[in-house]
């Protein structure tokens, strides 16, 4: 037997096809690097003005190797393990970079991927909502403004790595969904759907209201903003308190003056106030009540403290909750209220701890399967060279749909890989009736490769349009599936196929 | 040697003499299967149990290797009501990994409750929450039914485009099937429910045209549909709970159906050479290598998925029920048919 080196343009197609696949998912920007990767930086922050960059690979901290998260944590813990300020030199892979100060840089690092695959949060872990308008039907128009203001504000609360888009489904509802990657804050809920209307009133007058023309900025850092005391309760629960300054426009200042102007003081053991306190509301509730230093009366003040407090079963519990109540009240008043009450109708928050594992099972699921597969054929038609070519095919075949969902950045996320299983599967089906039409001792070969071909055209358009329907189905959550099917049964009509039928044709033929 | 001979012919006569008879079995098997839906409908109000994706409610998971799912599904039932509640095991070694807790109560319900009764905080270190609202679940619901619906009408147009005749009758089926999505989608000129109807209406049209036009293609449009028909009464005998997902593995089988019956359409009314046994015959050798391929590779999914994700598993179930009947629909429904048009096909002519 000769082998028969002299390949035909399918195949090479097949082939070059394979090498950029295997590119566009393994060339990294990070390609033979180690460290970790800077992927988010706090706004405002030490970090963010002594020259850390996002994208930066840090590969040392004061000349201890980084390779990996592990590492940084553990260098990191070190340097900083007494409260005292430290010079701390990281090494980039863009520079040198000398920190100083008393506390860990605040940023957010990720381990160096090793391929441009992306996968979606239903693996990775994150949270993700999907949020519509209370009692009415958002134009499309109106759901782009709402992403663009929640957007906003999760940026503003500090969180990295997220998506907030507009989306609507087959009945043409609007939705706005949200996407964070990572780690999930504990009020995401408020955060994304609360309206956020904030007034201050003294009596029944509205002094301020948490928007651009009555608030002209928050202290959210510094002596400004921060926990007060933390108190044991008689019931055993700890309550903290916090406050923050607030600067009021001239105008709501001006206005503040006028109404306080008209009050009468009242002298307390505690300290001569006002007669009546300034009420604050969040969303028609009352949050908190202050009392009005008598020394204001009349006075144009610009700022102004807001107060407030947290609960919790422990002092450390009632710390956080008052620290993220804080938080969110200093990102509404910063962000402003949105348009509509919203509603969550979905929300997921999805450990990152199963997704690890996934990808491992996944892997040694599609390897038995097409095993599996091609003993099946061997035993059919007791062939290697036969079986081998499936393999062969069935894996180039996924690799291209790596490559392209790789090159475009699509998330794979749970339906695509259900997507990319059912690909393989039609895959496998086509490849087994060319061998059978290249097999059958009628008409020439080209002639039966030529009516395999045709079936198998046939089974590609009903699978293609019976796709088509999901890709906008229940506000594109499948859309994975249909996406990595199109591309799969695309690539297999196109690429793999063709190939397959000349690769069987020089086995047929030796 | 002598008696596989033998044992050919005198099944090749039988199946000669009989096979009108298996197509009498396949009606009543279809008329058994749609009694048994209506009954299931009267009971149920639906076509299937529904989960918490498209019922509304909260899929929680929780994170541990030490959970005794019954002891907590008794002491759970009280404060959560009618709860789900299964394991996540590692398929190697067999240790419990996490649980699934599926119950139609909010997650901010669920959240305090169930930590109270673990003992400890849920945080995204140690747990998932997934959480659907009534009314979109609903809606996604009746979503998927109309992708389904008109998904199969868009295969059957394809299917006649392969097998059919007629420049008018083609524009036709065109027509009706683009008519329900292009008023929904393009238009939305019509509500979710009318859609539904529509595109059920559209479709029960064009079986009769394709029953009427072209029997072969009927034949493939029938098997394809007796899966679905099928399979969902498995489904539902086993009560199983569908997620959305679960639509999506009915979708994924449309797809894996029709191939093997467009194999065989092909091979018997395309090839020119043989008689129509040996043309099925045929084809019946590549196409069932084709399916018990396609149900071990999804049987090996299975194993290794179940373990993991409760959504794949109920994909790849569906899967394989449904190919398991692909193989009686393939080869007797739709082989039956097509043969007995070829026979008939072949009698006009001589």
């Amino acid at each position: 037997m000769k082998l028969n080196l002299k390949l035909t343009w399918k195949i090479w197609l097949l082939i070059i096809s394979l090498i950029l696949a295997l590119l566009s998912i393994f060339a990294t920007p990070y390609l033979f690097q180690n460290g970790v990767v800077i992927s988010g930086i706090t706004q405002n922050s030490t970090a963010s003005v002594q020259g850390f960059k996002v994208g930066a690979v840090i590969n040392s901290i004061n000349g201890n190797p980084v390779k990996n998260i592990d590492d940084y944590s553990t260098i990191l813990q070190n340097v900083f393990i007494s409260n005292s300020s430290q010079k701390v030199t990281f090494g980039t892979n863009q520079g040198q970079v000398i920190y100083y100060s008393n506390l860990p840089p605040e940023i957010i690092v990720k381990s160096i991927s090793p391929t441009n695959l992306k996968t979606g949060l239903d693996l990775s872990g994150g949270a993700s909502a999907l949020v519509k308008a209370e009692n009415q039907s958002l134009t499309s128009d109106q759901a782009s403004e709402i992403a663009q203001m929640i957007s906003n504000r999760l940026n503003v609360y500090g969180l990295e790595d997220i998506k907030v888009s507009p989306i609507s489904d087959l009945s043409g509802n609007n939705y706005i969904s949200i996407q964070i990657a990572g780690a999930t804050p504990q009020d995401l809920d408020n955060l994304i759907s609360q309206q956020g209307k904030f007034e201050a009133r003294i009596g029944d007058q509205i002094v301020f209201q948490g928007e651009k023309q009555d608030i002209s900025s928050v202290a959210t850092s510094g002596q400004q903003s921060g926990l007060q005391t933390c108190n044991q309760q008689t019931d055993g629960s700890y309550t903290c308190t916090f406050n923050f300054a607030v600067y009021l426009s001239q105008t709501a200042a001006t206005r503040a003056a006028q109404l306080t102007q008209n009050l009468t003081i009242n002298h307390t053991p505690n300290g001569d106030y006002l007669s009546t306190p300034l009420d604050l509301y969040l969303d028609g509730q009352k949050i908190d009540s202050l009392q009005i230093s008598a020394d204001l009366k009349g006075v144009v003040t610009t700022q102004v403290s807001i107060q407030g407090y947290g609960i919790g079963t422990t002092q450390t519990n009632a710390v956080d909750n008052a620290t993220s109540e804080m938080k969110r009240l200093q990102t509404i008043l910063q962000t402003g209220s949105l348009p509509f009450k919203l509603d969550i109708v979905q929300e997921n928050t999805i450990s990152p701890l199963l997704g690890q594992n996934f990808t491992n099972t996944i892997l040694i699921a599609a390897a038995v399967a097409i095993l599996a597969v091609s003993i099946v054929i061997f035993i059919r038609y007791r062939k290697l060279k036969e079986s081998l070519a499936v393999i062969l095919t069935s894996v180039s075949e996924i690799i291209i749909i790596l490559g392209i969902a790789a090159l475009i950045g699509w998330n794979l996320d749970l339906p695509s890989i259900a997507g990319i299983l059912a690909t393989i599967g039609t895959g496998i089906d086509s490849q087994i009736i060319i061998i059978d039409e290249a097999r059958s001792k009628i008409l020439n070969i080209k002639q039966r490769l030529k009516r395999a071909f045709a079936i198998i055209l046939g089974s590609y358009f009903t699978a293609f349009v019976s796709l088509i329907p999901l890709y906008w189905a229940v506000a594109g959550f499948f859309k994975g599936f249909a996406f990595t099917t199109i591309i799969g049964i695309t690539v297999g009509i196109l690429i793999t196929r063709p190939a397959f039928v000349d690769i069987i044709n020089k086995i047929e033929k030796d | 040697m002598e008696e596989k001979k033998k044992f050919i012919s005198r099944f090749r006569e039988a199946y000669d003499k009989h096979y009108k008879l298996l197509i009498i079995l396949t009606a009543l098997l279809i008329i058994l299967s749609f009694a048994s839906m209506a009954i299931f409908y009267v009971h149920n109000h639906d076509f299937i149990y529904k989960d918490i994706s498209l019922l509304g409610g909260t899929s929680v998971t929780v994170y541990g290797t030490n959970f005794n799912i019954n002891q907590m599904k008794q002491d759970l039932t009280k404060s959560l009501g009618d709860i789900d509640i299964n394991s996540l095991k590692d398929v190697f070694t067999q240790q419990q990994k996490a649980i699934v807790i599926q119950t139609s109560l909010d997650a901010k319900t669920v959240k305090p409750i169930l930590e109270s009764y673990l003992g400890y905080s849920l945080t995204d270190q140690n747990s998932s929450f997934e959480s659907t609202s009534s009314s979109l679940g609903s809606g996604f619901y009746q979503q998927l039914l109309v992708a389904v619906l008109i998904a199969f009408s868009f295969m059957g147009v394809v299917v006649y485009f392969l097998f059919g005749k007629g420049k008018w009758i083609k524009m036709l089926l065109i027509l009706l099937a683009i008519l329900s999505p292009f008023l929904f989608f393009v238009l939305r000129a019509v509500s979710i429910d009318f859609a539904l109807i529509l595109s059920l209406a559209t479709l029960l049209v064009s079986l009769f045209i394709y029953w009427k036009f072209n029997v072969p293609s009927f034949a493939v449009v029938l098997s394809a549909f007796a899966d679905i028909l099928m399979t969902l009464v498995v489904i539902d005998l086993m009560g199983m709970k569908l997620s959305s997902a679960g639509i999506i593995a009915f979708l994924m089988l449309i797809g894996y159906s029709v191939d093997t019956d467009i194999l065989l359409t092909n091979r018997v009314l395309k090839a020119t050479t043989g008689s129509v046994n040996h043309r099925i015959f045929g084809a019946f050798k590549t196409g069932i290598t084709m399916t018990i391929t396609a149900i071990l590779a999804v049987l090996a999914a299975l194993f290794l998925i179940s373990s993991f994700s409760n959504t794949m598993a109920q994909i790849f179930t569906i899967l394989a029920i449904g190919l398991c009947f692909d193989i009686y629909n393939t080869w007797i429904t739709n082989a039956c048919i097509i043969k007995w048009y070829a026979t008939k096909k072949n009698e006009i002519k001589s």
